[in-house]
């Protein structure tokens, strides 16, 4: 009995264990991104934002979570029951599986899996399903039209992201993300971060990080003006909150997928006293939320793109710039022998 | 322990699933259960210690060409009805390719008990010490350069096909010309002009 | 990888070189101007030139390479005199039917770039298939000539004929390489390697393994899948459809070089790695020999069709062709590329011909439009008819020495009754050859045809009836290297 608990019993707990303590501190974040995106657009158009309810509007994200939960949850007659409420659930379900590899410090991750790079890609191209799905399932045709733009977006951009990976992995030698945050450990500090040695190559990373989470500037599912509300129009009450979470919770995981691949992870830019003190996961959150900013701030300044030049910017832009990206980088490591051994 | 379970439940749901695909009257289901039945597929994959195959199998198959089918099949209209019309009619062809494709897959299983000696000159073992990724690179970019090289070109040769086949030049579409218009200057299109009231220009 | 752990690339060299070539080819077509009707025929016309510029280069690279056996890139790619001669075969074929494509493309507002590239794409895969020493790479070549050919068939993408003819090879051609995969499988599972060299150890007589009921299969279903390739009974019947229907030029193409590549293949594997199980395939070869001529002469009689007919005529060819592979000996491979030398020549002059089949500015296609040929255009009647002599195998011409040699081969090896069903195939071929003939001088005149012959379709016609007539004089020039080719095949 003993070994049964110690065998089985135990190391599922334990997991299980990891897995709220992973996913707690996610939805609390996602909770207040909202409040701190109100926040700092209403600082940038000079405006307060919300500011009623609580402190600072502090408790603002409580409130909207809680008017969210008691609606109703409507289903159009139309629409193909089990499709609709399997969308949402699937886009909140792939935002919170794809942090199980993510490293919080080192040796701070639930599954430290070979190809953790790979598993995060794989999981972030799933998320075109969610929005497929809901666009299908809706049997409305503002909701099919985003799911159909989203869809062909997410598929573009994923091609550029994948050969900037390829370029940092090339410098790297591994596919797993404590190695790729190790890589980038140096006495130089932060100048041994790949986002500072591979400056463009991180940049393309993250605007393809705004398109594949469908933000603005490239937020056309979602665009008001011609769609309503895109794919998920026909959502509302927990349905929504569902949609709504998984999307917030998937900036936070490409902020955290930008910090570990560009940003060093959780090591601190200069390894000097005062800095190298602090704990790991406390730098690592300190990027992801300098990530988040921009998000913030890109929504605040820049107007939507058209969906041609979106089209054109993936396809004619970045793939073609990711893949020179590719060659330069590895006609680098050769030339100059710095490949990495494994 | 787990790992038979997790065999079982994976290889369960993949076998489900496949079924599902053909006998679901909704194509748009159909695909959602290939889906399914890759991912499953994929976690087989990893049980066997292929989790670089498994990854790549999820990346391309559901991610990109599952994609694709969805598209096709949303935006299809299809009569369901009639298409399961022909269903007893073309059930004889069905069976027997499913007959044979199930003999030839005997064949294959029943090969190692034909010639024992068969499986000694196959097995090709995953060497120790390193990660499948990287025994795989090992051997796709040195001893397998050629076909890799040959790979790349068929694949150039299907996406200019594509474009042949498909692409078609409009004659009267008004293309956005992004140099052009950053290289436009105010002084080149504003013009500044005294009007004298009541004359115009 | 050091650069010490290159793999020889001096096999490699012509193929590297198309390769490259093809990329650069593209890059210039896309940059060219073609927003214009004038501007896109100009690029075509360049990228056309460009394409016959890269065969010959690439002919000449192949000859410099030309010596002993070379293996490289793990042994998936070996060269030999018997590649040499192919690759050359090949890249002559391709050569000429691109040479004679301009004016109908041009004509037929096909006139885009990518034909000429993917000319030689197909040729690039061909050449692979050729030094293919491996499952694999067997594979890999065919799929990219197959592929190349199943857009050349569609690419008239505004007819309906043309899209049908590339729909229906392309649904064909994917089962046949299916098989072809499938059983490659079965030979990787049961032998445990893809590579031909050590097959051929393993099934060699004394060797470790016992050929097992695996392999056998295996064998059976890379046969099925090459014989559609080549279009031989009873994998054919794509053949008449497809070269219908497709664009008369690559039609020509059809004809000539993906035949030769294909039985080069059928030459490669069935006399390499499974050399020694002669046995075991020499009926299945005997079967679909006499089936192809018997077909090939019969169904020919009633077409109406010239591309049609020509289709059926190619199926018997190839029949007579593997007559060669059946004798399964250094003679009647000597034959196979004796034939594939004349064949060559041969068609690519006829499709010259067929080509020059304008009236008001169309394409005519059907065997009565010939009437009254030799009245408007004596020359051009006299050409078709030495061709057609030559393809019924009439002595002196040259078509008559390739039937020759194979059928000598087949009563050296005491394969009578092929020899004799060859001997009967050709005596009913010869009547449809000749009713062309008849037509082209004897029948009531029609309307004649466009006068107005472009250069090199007159030059491909001159030099195929001179070599259709003058080979009897210089024999050697083909004869030589074609020995030389066998016996390196049957590693001399």
């Amino acid at each position: 009995m003993v070994d049964f608990w110690f065998n089985y019993i135990w190391p599922v707990a334990w997991i299980v264990i990891k897995i709220v303590a992973i996913v707690i501190p996610v939805m609390l974040s996602v909770a207040y991104l909202t409040l701190a995106e109100r926040k700092i657009i209403g600082g940038m158009q000079l405006r307060k934002g919300p500011n009623i309810v609580g402190p600072f509007g502090l408790l603002q994200p409580i409130a909207d979570g809680l008017k969210l939960f008691l609606k109703e949850t409507i289903i159009p007659s139309g629409a193909s029951r089990g499709v609709f409420i399997l969308a949402p659930c699937v886009t909140f379900v792939l935002a919170l599986v794809a942090w199980s590899v993510i490293p919080f410090g080192d040796g701070m991750v639930l599954a430290d899996i070979n190809v953790g790079i790979l598993f995060l890609f794989a999981i972030s191209s799933l998320g075109v399903y969610g929005i497929l799905m809901a666009g299908w399932a809706s049997n409305s045709m503002y909701a099919f039209l985003g799911a159909l733009r989203s869809a062909a977006q997410m598929v573009s951009y994923e091609l550029a992201m994948g050969f900037i990976i390829i370029t940092v992995l090339m410098c790297v030698g591994s596919l797993n993300l404590t190695d790729i945050v190790m890589a980038q450990k140096g006495e130089y500090g932060m100048l041994n971060w790949f986002g500072v040695l591979m400056f463009p190559m991180a940049v393309i990373f993250f605007i393809s990080t705004l398109a594949e989470t469908n933000r603005h500037p490239f937020d056309m599912p979602e665009a008001e003006a011609e769609l309503v509300a895109g794919y998920n129009v026909e959502y509302s009450a927990m349905a929504f909150a569902l949609f709504f979470l998984g999307e917030y919770a998937n900036m936070i995981l490409m902020s955290g997928m930008t910090s570990v691949l560009f940003l060093g992870g959780w090591l601190p830019p200069v390894d000097i006293a005062p800095f190298n003190m602090i704990p790991g996961p406390i730098w690592f959150a300190a990027k992801i939320a300098f990530c988040l900013f921009i998000f913030i701030w890109v929504r605040a300044t820049f107007p939507r793109y058209r969906y041609d030049q979106l089209m054109r910017l993936g396809w004619k832009v970045f793939l073609p710039l990711s893949l020179a990206a590719v060659v330069i980088v590895a006609s680098v490591l050769v030339a100059f022998d710095l490949a990495p051994q494994v | 322990m787990i790992q038979a379970l997790a065999f079982y439940m994976f290889a369960f749901m993949t076998i489900a699933s496949a079924i599902l695909v053909i006998s679901s009257r909704n194509p748009v289901h159909s695909v959602l259960f290939l889906i399914l039945a890759f991912f499953n597929a994929a976690g087989l994959f990893v049980l066997l210690g292929a989790e670089f195959l498994a990854m790549i199998l999820v990346v391309v198959y559901v991610g990109a060409v599952a994609v694709l089918f969805m598209f096709v099949v949303m935006m299809l209209d299809i009569n369901f009805v009639e298409m399961r019309q022909g269903f007893l009619q073309y059930l004889p062809i069905g069976g027997l390719v499913g007959l044979i494709l199930a003999s030839e897959l005997l064949t294959l299983a029943g090969s190692w008990i034909i010639s024992p000696d068969a499986s000694r000159v196959g097995a090709a073992p995953i060497p120790d010490g390193v990660t499948n990724t990287h025994a795989l690179g090992q051997v796709l970019y040195t001893d397998y350069l050629y076909l890799f090289e040959a790979a790349g070109m068929i694949l150039l040769v299907a996406m200019i096909g594509a474009i042949v086949l498909t692409h078609r030049r409009r004659t009267g579409v008004r293309k956005q010309v992004i140099a052009d218009q950053l290289a436009r200057h105010p002084a080149d299109t504003i013009e500044l002009r005294k009007v004298d009231s009541g004359r115009g220009i | 990888m050091p650069l010490s752990e290159m793999p020889n690339l001096v096999p490699a060299l012509p193929e590297l070189f198309l390769a490259v070539a093809i990329l650069a080819l593209l890059m210039i077509g896309v940059f060219l101007k073609s927003d214009t009707a004038d501007n896109a025929m100009r690029t075509s016309r360049q990228i056309w030139m460009l394409s016959i510029l890269t065969l010959v280069l690439t002919a000449l690279l192949v000859l410099t390479v030309s010596g002993e056996r070379l293996y490289t890139f793990n042994g998936m790619f070996v060269t030999d005199q018997f590649a040499v001669f192919m690759k050359i075969l090949i890249l002559g074929g391709a050569g000429l039917t691109l040479l004679i494509s301009r004016d109908y493309l041009e004509m037929n507002s096909m006139g885009r770039f990518e034909y000429g590239i993917l000319c030689i794409f197909a040729t690039l895969g061909m050449l692979m298939m050729v030094s293919a020493n491996d499952l694999i790479s067997l594979y890999v070549g065919l799929e990219m000539q197959s592929l190349s050919l199943y857009v050349l068939a569609a690419f008239r993408r505004d007819e309906q004929r043309s899209t049908e003819a590339g729909l229906k090879y392309f649904v064909l051609g994917a089962l046949a390489s299916g098989m072809l995969l499938y059983g490659s499988s079965l030979i990787y599972g049961f032998s445990g390697t893809t590579n031909f060299t050590v097959m051929a150890e393993m099934f060699a007589h004394g060797g470790d393994y016992a050929p097992s009921l695996g392999v056998i299969i295996g064998i059976v279903f890379i046969l099925a899948g090459l014989a559609f390739k080549v279009s031989a009974v009873p994998f054919h019947m794509w053949t008449p459809d497809v070269y219908e229907g497709a664009p008369t030029p690559v039609t020509a193409f059809f004809a000539v070089a993906p035949k030769i590549a294909g039985l080069a293949l059928f030459l490669r594997v069935m006399t390499g790695p499974f050399g020694d199980l002669v046995d075991q395939w020499q009926q299945i070869i005997v079967f679909v020999s006499i089936a192809s001529m018997v077909l090939g002469a019969f169904a020919a009689i009633n077409q109406t069709n010239i591309k049609r007919m020509m289709a059926y005529s190619s199926i018997g060819h190839v029949g007579y062709a593997l007559i060669g592979l059946a004798v399964g000996t250094e003679t009647g491979v000597y034959g196979v590329l004796v034939y594939l030398g004349i064949y060559m020549f041969m068609t690519v002059g006829t499709f010259a011909c067929i080509l020059c089949m304008r009236r008001g500015e169309r394409m005519v296609e059907d065997i009565s439009d010939l009437a009254g040929l030799s009245k408007s255009q004596p020359l051009l009647a006299m050409a078709l008819t030495i061709f057609m002599f030559s393809m019924a195998g009439i002595p002196p011409l040259a078509g008559f020495f390739g039937k020759f040699y194979v059928f000598m081969a087949a009563v050296e090896a005491q394969l009578y009754g092929l020899a004799v069903i060859g001997l009967v195939t050709s005596v009913v071929g010869a009547f449809y050859y000749l009713r062309i003939i008849r037509v082209v001088y004897f029948d009531e005149a029609g309307d004649p045809f466009d006068k107005a012959v472009s250069r090199p379709i007159a030059f491909v016609v001159t030099l195929s009836a001179a070599i259709m007539v003058f080979f009897i004089l210089y024999p050697a020039l083909l004869l030589d290297p074609a020995a030389a080719a066998a016996s390196a095949l049957f590693g001399g």
